[in-house]
């Protein structure tokens, strides 16, 4: 999951795959602005077929948030 | 639905290769493969931004400026415009007016709007930016309407339109406006006056008025495209809320497909020419295997869907695209379903083109292109067969293909999908399309007329034809006799065999009845089978399918067995009723016409009589009906 996770991201924000690690965040990343954020939401959750609520979306403004918010998402 | 990384990644790198190429066709073409098949967001990001760094503007491409202003955040449409536009051949800039800013860009002129100097604006207004009155306030109009409050957006409209006319000449899509999905009157607001639907008609109506009022100005029909789609799956209330995007992000493409008509129209990309395959588009299976009384092609499933389809294509060319034909068959075969097959609606003379040999279809293409000086860039090739697609795109990448989806029921979505044909050029042609809409509204225009069921019937203008059951019409005579249960006095189940050795009796007498009326041929509705014994003309069999029930159409199938037993010279017809769980509806058939009973069984099981030539029963005086037996050679 953690590799498809990063060629989302990859995709949608304009990144190279192999720069993404624990440390990628909103903060630090110029291309994750607040329609990169929409746009890479809608993005996994048509890869995982998930759906996420705000407090969700609000939460994932890291690799490792998003990763986790997933990992939540497709246990439940 | 996401296939495997590995396939995507390799038309990816072909992608990337094509552009690199300026093999601006391939690059379509696999831009349409990768976003087709993989349709989520993260591969549209990726062609968006590989075609932003490719050299687009050296492709000779369309190119067409497109300003976006919205109550909203429309930017998320931005990628889906220039995905599609591309799969077009247009190579659109796009430049996105600020948040709810629609008002100060078009009123003033430093704006950003005309310093960009557009070919299109997209004013995608929501109705609760116009009115909020109608959207939030509903019922405190209740009892008043919104007459004023119309009247102000309709002048507030007329303003705008009129600032943008004085500093560009783009031309104009406004949406317009989509009745609220829950109504604040509640089930009221459907009939009330002064409800929202209402509120929202008027607003629309006068959207309309103004764009018509103005050159290049069009009312942008958003409320179909939103009912299509279904209100409940067009908008996202999270999205709506959280970032003032309400439309759902997987409807964006088809939002970007609706305005990628206007696209098109507006480049001169509208295409003009549409090229048919036969077997098993036109018609179901293989004229050259199947025969004349073989293909499906009549009044019922599968026949029925080839025929709408037909309907569809006809309608087409009457608003002014030229028809073609590229089949492989033997050119007789060919000739004989268009002389002579009853159901087809599309006639030789439908047709400008028409190539008919075993050659490859992108051959027939080229020759008809040629012949009928159309660019291939304007013509769009319909086939079921997958192969021959193939090969078309293959060697004619600039012809648009569109595939038959393998049901015959889908055929008329797959031809409207992306209304390839739409034009917005005020044309001889487009006028005609006005006369279309007309024709399909007279139905229920009608209905409203009438103020009499008779008044009803005489403007039907319906035509009857009699005519004796021939091997052309004996599958449909089976099936009627198989499957009519309401109308149906004896319900004598029969098979081909049943009816052809009838057929083959010369004392009986089997007619098929085929209505038409001012809204199409209904096709054989109807079949009696009399039997003449010693001047006693006995009806058999006498059905009539439920689909002309109530238009006075047995009344005229008892006057031509009158007719038919005259000829015959009879003195009496008489008639059976078997009564079923099912034919209640023609139970009174032979009393309402003055017939009189002469025996009832324990059964239940009737007998009727009528004395001729006295009794006779009268031809009803709004139907024209045509008697092909009365000149029939049959002694």
């Amino acid at each position: 999951m953690e590799e498809q996770v990063r060629r989302v991201m990859a995709d949608i924000l304009e990144l190279d795959p192999k720069s993404i690690d624990t440390s990628t965040s909103k903060d630090n990343t110029a291309s994750w602005d607040s329609l990169g954020h929409i746009n890479l939401i809608v993005g996994l959750e048509q890869e995982f077929q998930v759906y996420f609520d705000v407090s969700e979306i609000e939460s994932m403004v890291s690799f490792s948030d998003v990763l986790d918010a997933l990992e939540r998402k497709l246990q439940a | 639905m996401t296939s495997s990384p590995n396939a995507s990644d390799a038309l990816r790198a072909d992608l990337t290769a094509a552009l690199g190429a300026s093999d601006w066709r391939r690059a379509m073409q696999l831009a349409r493969h990768l976003t087709a098949s993989q349709a989520g967001m993260r591969h549209v990001s990726f062609v968006v931004r590989t075609l932003e760094k490719a050299n687009l503007p050296e492709s000779g491409l369309k190119k067409l400026r497109v300003a976006l202003l919205s109550s909203f955040s429309i930017e998320f449409l931005r990628p889906h415009l220039i995905l599609q536009a591309f799969l077009s051949g247009i190579q659109v800039d796009i430049y996105v007016a600020g948040f709810d800013q629609f008002q100060q860009e078009i009123r003033n002129p430093g704006s950003n709007l005309y310093s960009f100097a557009p070919d299109v604006v997209i004013l995608a207004v929501e109705g609760e930016a116009w009115l909020p009155e109608i959207y939030s306030d509903g019922p405190a109009y209740a009892m008043t309407g919104f007459d004023e409050v119309i009247r102000n957006f309709a002048n507030e409209l007329r303003n705008l339109v009129a600032a943008f006319r004085r500093h560009s000449t783009a031309t104009l899509l406004i949406n317009n406006l989509v009745v609220p999905a829950q109504r604040q009157l509640g089930v009221l607001d459907a009939q009330s006056e002064f409800g929202q639907r209402a509120g929202v008609a008027q607003a629309n109506d006068q959207l309309a008025e103004v764009a018509r009022a103005s050159a290049g100005v069009f009312a942008f029909d958003y409320e179909r495209v939103v009912s299509y789609h279904g209100a409940a799956h067009w908008y996202d209330q999270r999205m709506s809320f959280y970032a003032s995007a309400p439309v759902s992000m997987s409807m964006l493409p088809k939002l970007a497909s609706e305005y990628l008509k206007y696209f098109r129209a507006v480049s001169g990309l509208a295409k003009k020419c549409l090229v048919l395959d036969l077997d098993n588009t036109l018609w179901g299976g293989v004229i050259g295997e199947d025969g004349l009384s073989g293909i499906a092609l009549d009044t019922t499933y599968p026949g029925n869907a080839f025929r709408a389809f037909q309907r569809e294509i006809a309608n087409l060319q009457k608003r002014g695209v030229i028809l073609a034909v590229a089949s492989k068959n033997n050119l007789g075969d060919v000739e004989e379903v268009f002389d002579k097959h009853p159901h087809m609606i599309l006639k030789a003379e439908h047709f400008s083109a028409m190539e008919v040999h075993w050659k490859p279809k992108s051959v027939s293409l080229e020759l008809i292109a040629r012949k009928l000086n159309i660019s291939l860039e304007h013509m769009v090739f319909v086939d079921d067969n997958p192969a021959e697609c193939a090969e078309v795109s293959q060697h004619l990448p600039m012809v648009t293909v569109i595939q038959l989806p393998k049901q015959p029921e889908l055929y008329v979505a797959a031809l409207h999908e992306h209304g390839w044909f739409d034009t917005i050029s005020l044309s001889k042609e487009d006028q005609r399309r006005g006369d279309l809409y007309k024709q399909r509204d007279l139905a229920e225009t009608m209905r409203e007329q009438s103020a009499s069921l008779d008044d009803f019937l005489q403007g039907l203008q319906m035509e009857i034809v009699f005519a004796p059951v021939t091997a052309s019409s004996l599958a449909r005579s089976v099936q009627l006799t198989q499957k009519t249960n309401q109308l149906n006095a004896t319900t004598l189940r029969l098979n081909a065999s049943d009816i052809t050795s009838r057929m083959n009796d010369s004392s009986r007498w089997l007619t098929a009845v085929t209505v038409k009326d001012r809204f199409g041929d209904n096709g054989i509705v109807g079949l009696t089978i009399s039997r003449l014994q010693s001047r006693v003309m006995e009806i058999e069999l006498f059905l009539l399918s439920c689909r002309v029930i109530g238009r006075n159409v047995e009344t005229a199938m008892l006057a031509h067995l009158c007719d038919q037993a005259l000829r015959r010279d009879a003195s009496e017809l008489r008639g059976k009723i078997v009564p079923t769980a099912k034919n209640i509806p023609v139970r009174d058939v032979f009393e309402r016409h003055g017939f009189e009973k002469l025996e009832e069984l324990l059964s239940g099981e009737t007998t009727w009589r009528l004395d001729l030539p006295g009794q006779r029963v009268a031809w009803p005086r709004w139907i024209k009906v045509r008697d092909e037996e009365a000149v029939a050679t049959k002694p």
